[in-house]
């Protein structure tokens, strides 16, 4: 079949891009809280306020004349990122995972200098990374020590859990493995593999590459359904404290699982995607209608939602 | 749900607004939705000529009543030194009267040029009441003659005959004397006044046939110095039929233009003499928007005289193409929301279409997609050297412009013109698409890129295509309040929030068992 019909996806629950627009960002999402999450360095201080689990914010350089003091503001840390507060598509991120000497050791092995560092820095400042050429500023935060529980699951890089958020009820997850065709990105229409998790437990239930359902991962030849997310309940409690603090009716939170301060929440997302919807195999709406009857009877803290999710959505 | 409401009701007036003026434009003032519509247009002429005495004159002349279905596009007084006024009369009657204080002595001439189109037929347009009583007979019947009249009004009734066929066979009879004594002896008749008009009306009249004389001119063909013609009217019951006289024929009322239905004076001359009445009339067809348009300008329509028609003709160019971009922009709503095609900028493809505008649609495509790839390939290189946006860009408008002079002078000298007729405007656009192109190959990669890119040109094309079209470019020139109409469109699909058709297709597995 080439197309299916609209009653067909509206039997399913599926939400389209124009109800998602329309309804669901339209109606939740005022957009003078847009900045709380499209300005990292904004989500980042809110969190630390409302107490959310996040990378711990190391410095922050806001003018060019703070580039020639990053030597010594650096001295102390051995792993960290410098990224920019409003870049786009992950582009300008510098990841330091230790030292050589005078040298700052990049991932891959390769040497950067003091200079490089600072240049780096500079060109955040200047807006090399940020949509439009505005001018930016750098963070620097804590380098996340990825637990080893998603080894082999992934090409490159290690996958984060998004998990979206209706009026802070976390109502559906999934993890994006990226593939040597997605070229190490964790794009799924560049070919990343989206694999829909639980709400319930935690674990994998189905995988999907280009829309299409798979097994195992192309490139590793992992079994996609050994996937099981620890800590399960902290990651949703997490995201479902997100809403109090982004005032986001309908958000997207991207958490990473650090090897000893367990999950932290990465990026938060006001206009999450809708191909969470194929690899859950799984429409959002009827989600949604059961929170929204929720809602209508009582005001819940985030961990009585996160056990109604836990409780409602488990398939 | 009070947003909803308020945008309901305000696509409803938008609607309504939009909608009620166009029905009044097309009713009212003779718009039409066909580019190619013609009217036909009279050009009548008066030419009056009289002896003046030398001093004050005044002159006037009937003008025709029946105007209603009548608009005039174009009023000429040739003859300026008189003042014109007009006057009506008792009987409803409408005279034009030019005066003089100073008028010089001898022959004088004056012209009088209207044109008119017809935007109804005469018949619709004038209201046709029914005679109260017969007609006066201008000169009674005695002797022998009310007995040929008899005996012809006799021969001619049939009592499956109309008015209007009795009327005819009697005039037909009146006509050919050689073939009917009663006929002959009629026309043997002394008559005062009237001649074999006024015998023929008589004749009808007293078969109790309702008619009137009624001059006036006909439009149907070039006339020139032309005196009025005289015809007879019958009416039917329901509505009058104009008779021509010598042939008894019913005629065509639309291609007659009735000067003078109640035997009023023609012209009227105070201080000269001599005077008569010449008519010439020319008729020629012009687009019926552009009648429209001239008609409401003389009748002063408010729609028409605080409209882009009061705009010098330059301006109105520019805006024939301005008011061509909402279109687009429906386009792209469309395309885009309902359909779920992927352009690379919101508005791009109106910009690209309007830069095809310019160089025809294939061309445009070949150049658009040659300049984009060498540029895409060049932007490549430079975005090794990190640069900022604005010199970024600055740089690919200098490659573009380089890559394009050379396009068109190797075209030149290979014989094709088609890169010259390009101009500033869509160089600025190509640089951005290139820019946009970049850094979405970045960010996306290049599979985005051709998704983007295609579904740009794509959207452009149809725009391209709908705005080169003549019935659009009709409808929003002709009708810009139909803008108010695309707004409502907009707004509705602003509040669609079901599924595109691209969705069908990316959600297909969903939909499966």
């Amino acid at each position: 079949m080439l197309l299916t019909t609209s009653k067909r996806l509206r039997q399913r629950g599926i939400v389209g891009m124009n109800m998602r627009n329309v309804v669901y960002i339209g109606q939740n999402n005022q957009r003078k809280f847009y900045p709380r999450v499209d300005d990292k360095l904004q989500t980042k201080v809110l969190a630390e306020k409302a107490g959310i689990a996040v990378p711990r914010l190391i410095g922050v350089a806001r003018y060019q004349s703070h580039t020639k003091k990053l030597k010594e503001f650096l001295a102390e840390e051995n792993a960290f990122v410098i990224k920019p507060a409003k870049g786009s598509g992950g582009k300008g991120i510098l990841v330091i995972t230790g030292r050589d000497g005078e040298y700052y050791l990049k991932p891959s092995g390769s040497k950067v200098d003091d200079r490089g560092i600072r240049r780096h820095v500079s060109d955040i400042l200047s807006g090399l990374f940020s949509l439009g050429g505005k001018p930016d500023v750098a963070m620097i935060e804590e380098l996340v020590n990825f637990s080893e529980v998603f080894d082999g699951f992934s090409f490159e890089g290690v996958p984060d859990i998004r998990i979206i958020v209706y009026k802070g009820y976390p109502v559906m997850a999934m993890t994006r493995l990226s593939t040597k065709e997605s070229d190490g990105k964790a794009n799924l229409h560049q070919g990343a593999v989206g694999v829909g998790i639980d709400i319930g437990t935690g674990h994998a239930l189905n995988a999907v590459q280009h829309g299409q359902p798979l097994k195992v991962h192309p490139d590793t030849g992992r079994n996609l359904k050994e996937l099981k997310v620890p800590d399960w309940p902290v990651f949703l409690e997490l995201a479902a404290k997100s809403y109090e603090m982004t005032e986001l009716g309908y958000l997207g939170a991207d958490v990473v699982l650090d090897r000893e301060k367990g999950p932290l929440i990465l990026e938060l997302n006001a206009r999450p995607g809708l191909a969470i919807q194929v690899a859950n195999n799984h429409g959002l709406i009827s989600r949604v209608e059961q929170v929204e009857a929720e809602l209508k009877k009582c005001q819940r803290t985030p961990s009585e939602r996160v056990l109604f999710s836990m409780q409602n959505f488990a398939l | 749900m009070r947003n909803r409401l308020e945008l309901t009701l305000l696509i409803v007036v938008l609607m309504v607004l939009g909608i009620g003026t166009t029905i009044y434009k097309i009713n009212v003032l003779g718009f039409s939705f066909s580019p190619d519509k013609k009217e036909t247009i009279w050009t009548v002429e008066s030419r009056i000529d009289f002896n003046a005495d030398g001093g004050p004159v005044k002159i006037s002349l009937n003008i025709p009543d029946n105007r209603s279905g009548l608009v005039a596009t174009e009023r000429l007084r040739q003859t300026k030194e008189y003042k014109l006024t007009h006057s009506i009369g008792e009987n409803g009657a409408k005279r034009i009267i030019w005066s003089r204080e100073d008028t010089p002595k001898g022959a004088q001439h004056i012209y009088y040029r209207v044109n008119i189109f017809r935007r109804k037929s005469a018949q619709k347009a004038a209201p046709q009441k029914a005679p109260t009583s017969l007609p006066q007979l201008s000169q009674p019947f005695t002797d022998v003659y009310l007995e040929a009249a008899t005996t012809l009004i006799k021969e001619a009734q049939n009592p499956e005959h109309d008015p209007v066929k009795t009327g005819t066979s009697l005039i037909n009879e009146l006509n050919s004397p050689e073939q009917n004594q009663s006929a002959a002896t009629l026309l043997e008749m002394p008559r005062d006044s009237g001649g074999h008009l006024g015998l023929a009306s008589d004749l009808l009249a007293q078969a109790k046939i309702n008619n009137r004389i009624v001059k006036g001119l006909i439009l149907s063909k070039d006339n020139r110095n032309k005196k009025l013609s005289s015809y007879i009217e019958i009416f039917d019951g329901k509505k009058w039929q104009l008779i021509n006289p010598k042939t008894a024929e019913v005629e065509d009322p639309d291609a007659f233009l009735i000067w003078q239905q109640h035997n009023e004076s023609l012209l009227e001359i105070e201080g000269g003499s001599k005077a008569k009445v010449r008519f010439s009339s020319l008729s020629t067809k012009i687009l019926a928007n552009q009648a429209a348009i001239k008609g409401g300008q003389q009748k002063h329509s408010w729609l028409i005289d605080f409209s882009i028609y009061s705009l010098p003709l330059a301006s109105q160019n520019a805006f024939k193409i301005l008011l061509l971009i909402p279109f687009g922009a429906l386009i792209v709503v469309i395309l885009r929301n309902l359909v779920g095609i992927q352009t690379s900028g919101t508005f791009m493809p109106i910009l690209i279409a309007l830069s095809f505008l310019q160089t025809t649609l294939v061309v445009g495509l070949i150049l658009f997609l040659t300049v984009v790839c060498v540029g895409l390939i060049l932007r490549a290189l430079l975005s090794h050297l990190n640069l900022l946006l604005v010199p970024r860009i600055s740089a690919i408008l200098v490659f573009v412009i380089t890559i394009y002079l050379a396009i068109s002078v190797i075209g030149f000298k290979m014989g094709s013109e088609v890169g010259l007729n390009v101009t500033f405007f869509p160089m600025i656009i190509i640089s951005w698409s290139i820019e946009r192109m970049c850094v979405l190959w970045e960010e996306e990669g290049g599979k985005d890129v051709l998704i983007q890119g295609s579904g740009s040109l794509f959207t452009a094309s149809v725009i391209y295509v709908l705005m080169k079209n003549n019935f659009i470019g009709n409808l929003t020139y002709s009708f810009p309040e139909l803008l108010l109409v695309l707004l409502a469109i907009i707004l509705m699909i602003g509040t669609y929030s079901g599924y595109r058709l691209s969705e069908l297709r990316r959600f297909e597995p969903m939909g499966r068992e």
